[in-house]
């Protein structure tokens, strides 16, 4: 055999071993699936303080790295379907260290509010929790009108504590740099918050932020808007439709009264979903704008 | 009997250039036979491709084209690194490692049994003159010393086939004589010694064939005398007791006469000027000989007239293949 | 055979002389003090933090050697040109590379047992001068056996760190070799987030990415057991054998892949 020949061979023979460990690795992932040895690990070191002095000066990466962890872990989690599950309990711990890491971290602070005050099963509904990272925000960065303005936000949407709102948004109004649609805000919302069309208003300016996943959020959260007001006009439809005996409600029942042409669909495309006993019309499980916020009884 | 090294038409390209790669010729075509038991010269300037030959033949790096062998087999046979000796250029070796564990450990690469090792080592290391100092780490070794260390290991395995690159650099006069003696005594044993060198004395006293490599070429292949002989330009001849009178008296068969210290002179003679004739006139009148040397042209005044030529060849293909075979 | 066997023995003489094993007696000296410390400053978890710091100190330790001497093995040899006068001698280049790897892994060896038997002989210290009233609130025995696991999977661990070191330092310079394997180390620990990356992107392309670099980087978190095993959590004997496998495998890719590319160089 040539020496040419010879390192062609010794070349593709280390390929081939290459190869091998991956299937060695594929295998052994599917024996001890890797998600089961995590949650140990994440929660090893809890202290932020003290992970800050272990990473030495590499503060600054170790906070990324958590704030991705805690993007995995919220990720992850939102993905369990066994009901009654325990979820996103390490989410706050997480968004906690990532900030004390680097208490600079905008988008942690930000975008972790919103998954904190998200309603279970999309998030664990703690938005005293959210409230809280705001808060730390606001001791890193006291001038941050957006960290006022986003605990105005979840006192209106989440806790409902419309002159709490009001009084965020005007310390925000106060911050330097503070556009000027926040000074209409507090008043509309000390006046007006249970309106659907303040909350529109409040997610419109949202929807004009500079930060793309705030943005994303805002756009679902219109969305959703919309469809409230889709199922607002749907159901006041149907309401006006009188059940015979024994009749149950289906969209063909509906079409052959002439009420509607076909089944709605929400503006993602999923059909919705119409309750046979009651009439009434929701949004399907199936769409991604599923849970829609609930809004107060009164105000429909 | 088959040739201890044979070289046929051996080309090495480099790429050279960092962003744009261009092929340089560091050889090109060389072609030589080297016969067993013979004391053969590589000489050329720097930069000739000396080094590149030598590093071709240890594999050390691989050629575009052509071939080569040792003693019958080709360069990359491992059997064959048995039978050989090398010397690298400026060599380098473990700075952790005495001169007598360098050796041990080479030794043992050799498959030679600790008995074996222990005598050869010791003798090898006397014949370098390296004394007690083989105990000694090599990073307290100087230049000098690490040269002869590096000549000890080529011959450790008792090689048939030594190749030395530039055996004479970095030794002092007295090193230099003990290397010389060192190959003749080589020679003697009926080993081939392919040496290479810039310095032309070192090849006068100790070859029968030289090859010329310039720019990468074979120059000129041969008897030492045979390609040198021509150069010879006059004779520088030294005197002393040379009274102003007599210099006066010979002065016009000198072209240059130089006064070294009272009564002692260095006259230049023309080619023409038969040295012999002179030196007895002068003895006659009371001077006495101090020395007599004939005025070669330096060996860069001879590779560089060869570049000139090859670079003439290159020109005419023709004409250089006949300077290939002319051996 | 042996060729690679004195090329091995020189490596190791050479690690000696360079001071390596003062690594050992830094190690002793930090688990000693740190266990007499930690017996005036912490109730019961000082057998836990002698073993984190015993399984550290081999890891990093371990991981400094692996790195240093295994990035110089083959490019201190080309740069200093000594390479010249052994490949002249009857070793293949394939023979070299595998003694100079051979050379480092025998260091590692000695290395990992020393650091082994002084972690053993301190637990064995501390468990026998405690009461079994004080030793019962341990996660795990002291002197435990299962220690050796961690060991194992550390070692094989390093013996994939050097085999990297060497790969990169055939083809390019000592530096760029330290950086590239180094980094190779940290990506690889933090293969599982790569692993999971489908559970944050949405993206497609950006999946398949995160999960085509989980397969080729050496997947390092896979040898992390030390946190298991300061525990007393067990660890499976099969996922011993598939780790080690898979480290075993890897590493006689690389080596191959470095012979291949060591073979073909020119030593200008």
């Amino acid at each position: 055999m040539t020496a040419s020949r010879r390192d062609w061979l010794v070349l593709s023979l280390g390929m081939m071993a290459l190869i091998a460990a991956i299937g060695l690795q594929v295998d052994r992932d599917r024996r001890f699936p890797r998600s089961a040895q995590e949650s140990d690990q994440v929660l090893y070191v809890r202290s932020g303080a003290a992970l800050k002095r272990l990473t030495l000066g590499f503060n600054g990466i170790a906070a990324d790295v958590y704030w991705i962890r805690a993007l995995q872990h919220y990720g992850g989690d939102r993905l369990i379907k066994i009901p009654g599950a325990v979820r996103y309990q390490l989410l706050y711990p997480l968004l906690d260290i990532t900030t004390t890491l680097d208490p600079h971290f905008n988008i942690a602070y930000r975008f972790g509010a919103i998954f904190l005050s998200e309603g279970y099963p999309g998030g664990p509904g703690r938005p005293d929790r959210a409230i809280e990272l705001l808060r730390k925000g606001l001791v890193a960065m006291p001038h941050k009108w957006q960290y006022y303005h986003d605990i105005g936000f979840v006192y209106y949407w989440h806790l409902r504590d419309y002159k709490a709102s009001a009084e965020w948004f005007q310390r925000a109004e106060a911050q330097p740099g503070a556009p000027s649609w926040l000074k209409p805000l507090a008043a509309t919302m000390l006046v007006q918050g249970q309106d659907r069309a303040s909350a529109r208003l409040l997610w419109e300016q949202i929807a004009r932020s500079e930060e793309e996943w705030l943005r994303k959020s805002a756009t679902r959260a219109l969305l959703q808007l919309d469809v409230l007001d889709q199922i607002d006009q749907v159901n006041a439809a149907i309401r006006r439709v009188p059940l015979s005996p024994g009749e149950r409600y289906s969209w063909e029942m509906l079409a052959r009264r002439g009420l509607l042409r076909g089944i709605p669909a929400d503006p993602t495309g999923v059909l919705f979903v119409l309750d046979p006993d009651t009439g009434r019309v929701t949004v399907s499980r199936d769409s991604t704008l599923y849970p829609l916020p609930d809004e107060p009884k009164r105000l429909q | 009997m088959s040739p201890a090294i044979r070289i046929e038409e051996l080309t090495k390209d480099y790429a050279v250039g960092f962003w744009r790669k261009r092929p340089y010729r560091a050889l090109d075509r060389l072609t030589l036979d080297i016969e067993q038991g013979e004391v053969f010269g590589f000489l050329g300037p720097n930069g000739a491709g000396k080094t590149t030959t030598l590093k071709l033949l240890m594999q050390l790096i691989f050629p575009t084209s052509g071939r080569a062998e040792i003693l019958g087999r080709p360069v990359g046979d491992l059997a064959v690194r048995h039978r050989i000796g090398y010397l690298p250029e400026n060599p380098s070796f473990y700075d952790y490692l005495t001169a007598e564990e360098l050796l041990h450990y080479f030794g043992q690469l050799f498959g030679l049994s600790a008995a074996d090792r222990r005598t050869r080592v010791a003798s090898l290391l006397d014949r370098v003159g390296i004394g007690a100092e083989r105990r000694l780490q090599l990073r307290k070794f100087s230049k000098g010393m690490i040269q002869r260390v590096g000549i000890a290991q080529a011959l450790l395995n008792d090689p048939e086939v030594v190749f030395l690159d530039e055996p004479m650099s970095g030794l002092d006069p007295l090193g230099r004589r003990d290397v010389r003696a060192l190959i003749l005594e080589l020679r003697d044993q009926g080993r081939t010694v392919f040496f290479s060198s810039h310095i032309l004395s070192d090849a006068e006293s100790l070859c029968r064939r030289v090859a010329v490599v310039a720019g990468g070429r074979l120059a000129a292949t041969g008897k030492l005398t045979d390609i040198l002989t021509v150069q010879v330009r006059g004779w520088e001849l030294v005197v002393s007791n040379l009274t102003p009178e007599l210099l006066a008296r010979v002065m016009p068969r000198v072209r240059r006469a130089t006064e070294i210290s009272h009564g002692r002179y260095n006259l230049d003679l023309a080619l023409d000027t038969p040295p012999d004739r002179l030196l007895s006139d002068l003895t006659a009148a009371g001077a006495s000989l101090v020395s007599l040397n004939p005025l070669h042209d330096t060996l860069e005044d001879y590779f560089l007239q060869r570049v000139a030529e090859a670079g003439a060849g290159a020109r005419a293909p023709q004409a250089e293949e006949g300077a290939h075979a002319g051996y | 055979m042996r060729a690679i066997k004195t090329v091995a023995v020189n490596v190791f003489r050479e690690s000696v002389r360079d001071r390596v094993p003062y690594n050992l007696v830094l190690f002793a000296i930090l688990l000693i003090a740190s266990s007499f410390l930690l017996g005036q400053l912490t109730a019961g978890q000082d057998v836990k933090i002698i073993k984190d710091l015993g399984l550290a100190a081999t890891s990093i330790f371990g991981l400094f050697i692996a790195i240093f001497i295994g990035i110089g093995l083959v490019s201190k040899e080309v740069e200093r040109r000594s390479i010249y006068a052994l490949l002249a001698k009857p070793v293949s280049r394939p023979q070299f590379i595998a003694g100079k790897y051979a050379g480092l892994v025998l260091t590692l060896a000695v290395n990992v047992a020393v650091m082994t038997c002084a972690l053993y002989l301190i637990l064995g210290y501390m468990s026998w001068t405690e009461s079994a009233a004080f030793k019962a609130t341990w996660d795990a025995p002291g002197a435990d056996p299962a220690i050796l696991k961690a060991l194992l999977l550390i070692f094989v661990e390093l013996m994939l760190v050097t085999a990297l070191a060497l790969f990169f330092s055939t083809f390019s310079t000592p530096i760029l070799s330290a950086v590239l394997t180094l980094g190779f180390y940290v990506a690889g620990h933090f293969n599982a987030d790569l692993k999971n990356f489908d559970r944050i992107v949405e993206s497609k392309p950006a999946v398949w990415l995160a999960r085509g670099l989980y397969h080729v980087l050496p997947d390092f978190s896979a040898f992390d057991v030390k946190t298991q095993v300061v525990h007393g959590l067990p660890v499976p004997g099969w996922y011993l054998l598939t780790t080690v496998t898979y480290g075993l495998t890897y590493i006689a890719g690389l080596l191959l892949i470095a012979t291949f590319i060591f073979a073909r160089r020119d030593f200008k």
